[in-house]
């Protein structure tokens, strides 16, 4: 695999993405409405309800992370399943027969799924601003934004996994958020770890999702960044394998 | 003596599904050839141009591109030609221009050697007019040559098109060939080409091959082909006749063939002139009532119902207007 030729091709697949959306913003606004809702009205009474403790972070702020990254993750899954669709269209087929490696058409189409996480940040997070949620700083922001980035291309493989055992384009939504509730549900994103029941405590210790929030939780809220590393190690290994895996079942989708 | 461009050994394609879509394709083509591969859907053209594209691999036996083996050089061979599908390969909601600096970038192609290489194509695909307009407002025509000019921009040695004027009046299917011929005439470069009209590949393939249901029925070029049949086909319906009327028809000395198709009698002639008039000389002798005659030109359709058993047209519409609505409803 010539790392050279796998990034060219993910800075083309993203300049795609861009020029895209450029084109027609309004998915990106639909999109957005469900999390800044969650934001609005349920950060807001269960701020004055008060029933989860969250240190000295108030709730608005305790669950942006979480919230940022559940609507990226969508998102990411949501476009990853769409290679479903590809695979009937002629594009892929004809990416097949250019000198592109193989492994970069899966990663640079992941990576592509980034571009569209960074609109949702740039959507959700004024509306969080405006909501008295403070931010750290910007350089400690940009670098959780990177985090999101991994993540989401992350996220879209695992759903180009799903799609390779897909058969038909049916049931496109209802997979996409089967696949995104659970991940955020079971995770650190609403409600600390040790509040859950052990056996989905298991779970969320290998749900991807809790290490995403508790890096950028850190990085954008509490500053305190004790776990930071072992976090952002746990993201790279998650991507790593999981890009491995998808360009495997890469094959399934080309036959 | 020539040199061959594509050549394909005993090719067989079973898919996961235990379906076999190919079974054991041999054919060459030469370099500088437009070669035609002719068959009605479900024929196989798709999965044959796909192996030869190396998107997939062959079950057993071998090909090789310009001497290039499609198993163990398929790096080498991604590099020398480029490829339409028969499915839409743009992207609709971006412009025409955008589409071809994606796919420059895709390729590699310089900066510098970018925006000339583009405007190129554009010229010579007619659309530079229409460069900055978004593709799904852009006609069938329109579309299949913005994807061919996507082909296009790497200067390919071969270029393979899957079904390249599927849904195209004939007008638009005439533009597109116009580009195409002028562009070969420039570059030299050989095209290998799929189609189900019968007309298409008799007015632009050098070189055809008839394939149906996995397997090759007949090559060669045109005239060739249509000199398997005769001369001439004169196609008639009869108030009345039996087999004896068929079989003396069949004995005529400048009768080659006789099939039935429903109330249908064709006749193909050996084509030396002058025959309808012998033909109605002789059904007045017999004293039988022609309801309706006419005469037509041997076509491909003809050659491919003999070889074949049933006609090409009649099974390629229903489904051609299903895949050309659903390619619409798609787009
Ligand atoms: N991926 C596949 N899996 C199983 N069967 C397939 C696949 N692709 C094509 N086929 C079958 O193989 C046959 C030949 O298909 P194709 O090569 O697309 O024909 P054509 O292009 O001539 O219409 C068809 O019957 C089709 O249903
Ligand atoms: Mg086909």
């Amino acid at each position: 695999m010539n790392i050279i030729e796998v990034l060219r091709y993910m800075g083309v697949m993203m300049e795609l993405e861009f020029r895209r959306i450029m084109h027609d913003r309004t998915e990106l606004y639909t999109r957005a409405i469900q999390p800044i809702l969650w934001l609005v009205l349920y950060g807001t009474v269960m701020s004055i309800v008060r029933a989860i403790p969250t240190g000295n972070v108030s709730y608005i702020a305790y669950i942006t992370p979480g919230i940022l990254l559940q609507s990226t993750t969508f998102v990411s899954v949501f476009f990853g399943l769409q290679m479903v669709w590809e695979r009937e269209s002629g594009v892929l087929k004809k990416l097949l027969t250019t000198p592109l490696p193989r492994s970069s058409i899966v990663i640079g189409r992941s990576m592509a799924a980034g571009i569209r996480s960074l609109f949702q940040i740039l959507l959700i997070v004024p509306v969080a601003m405006l909501l008295g949620v403070q931010f750290i700083n910007v350089a400690f922001f940009i670098l959780s934004v990177l985090i999101i980035f991994l993540v989401s291309g992350g996220f879209a493989s695992l759903s180009i996994i799903i799609a390779s055992f897909m058969k038909t384009r049916e049931r496109f939504m209802g997979i996409g958020q089967a696949i995104t509730m659970p991940l955020f549900f079971a995770s650190n994103a609403l409600y600390p770890v040790e509040l859950m029941p052990k056996a989905i405590q298991y779970f969320a210790y290998f749900n991807p999702m809790s290490y995403a929030v508790s890096a950028t939780r850190a990085l954008m809220i509490t500053g305190d960044l004790s776990t930071l590393l072992f976090d952002i190690l746990a993201i790279m290994i998650f991507d790593i394998i999981i890009f491995i895996f998808a360009s495997l079942a890469f094959k399934r989708i080309i036959e | 003596m020539a040199k061959t461009a594509i050549h394909a050994e005993d090719l067989v394609k079973i898919y996961a599904n235990n379906f076999k879509a190919l079974n054991g394709i041999s054919l060459s083509v030469e370099d500088g050839k437009t070669f035609a591969l002719v068959g009605p859907n479900g024929a196989g053209k798709t999965t044959l141009i796909r192996i030869l594209t190396t998107q997939i691999r062959p079950s057993s036996g071998n090909a090789f591109v310009e001497d290039l083996n499609v198993l163990t050089q398929d790096d080498e061979i991604r590099r020398i030609i480029s490829y339409v599908p028969q499915e839409i390969s743009v992207w609709t909601d971006l412009s025409g221009y955008e589409n071809l600096l994606i796919y420059a970038k895709i390729f590699g192609i310089q900066k510098e050697e970018r925006k000339k290489r583009i405007d190129e194509v554009l010229n010579k695909m007619g659309l530079y007019s229409v460069k900055d307009e978004m593709v799904r407002y852009y006609s069938g025509g329109m579309m299949r040559r913005l994807e061919i000019a996507c082909a296009l921009l790497t200067k390919p040695r071969i270029l393979f098109l899957d079904e390249p004027t599927i849904g195209l009046d004939p007008a638009a299917r005439k533009v597109v060939w116009d580009e195409l011929k002028s562009f070969k005439e420039e570059y030299g470069i050989t095209i290998f080409f799929t189609t189900h009209y019968m007309d298409e590949a008799d007015m632009y393939a050098d070189e055809i091959a008839l394939i149906n249901r996995g397997e090759l029925i007949k090559k060669g070029n045109p005239e060739e082909l249509k000199g398997l049949i005769g001369g001439e086909i004169i196609q008639l319906e009869l108030d009345g006749y039996d087999e004896e009327i068929l079989y003396k028809i069949r004995e005529l000395d400048f009768v080659n063939e006789v099939f039935r198709e429903g109330n249908e009698i064709r006749i193909v002639t050996k084509g030396k002139g002058l025959e309808l008039f012998d033909f109605l000389d002789f059904i007045k002798r017999l004293g039988i009532k022609i309801k309706k005659i006419s005469l037509k030109q041997v076509s491909l359709d003809d050659v491919f119902l003999k070889y074949a058993g049933s006609s090409i047209e009649a099974r390629g519409r229903a489904v051609e207007v299903a895949r050309v609505r659903s390619r619409i409803r798609k787009a």
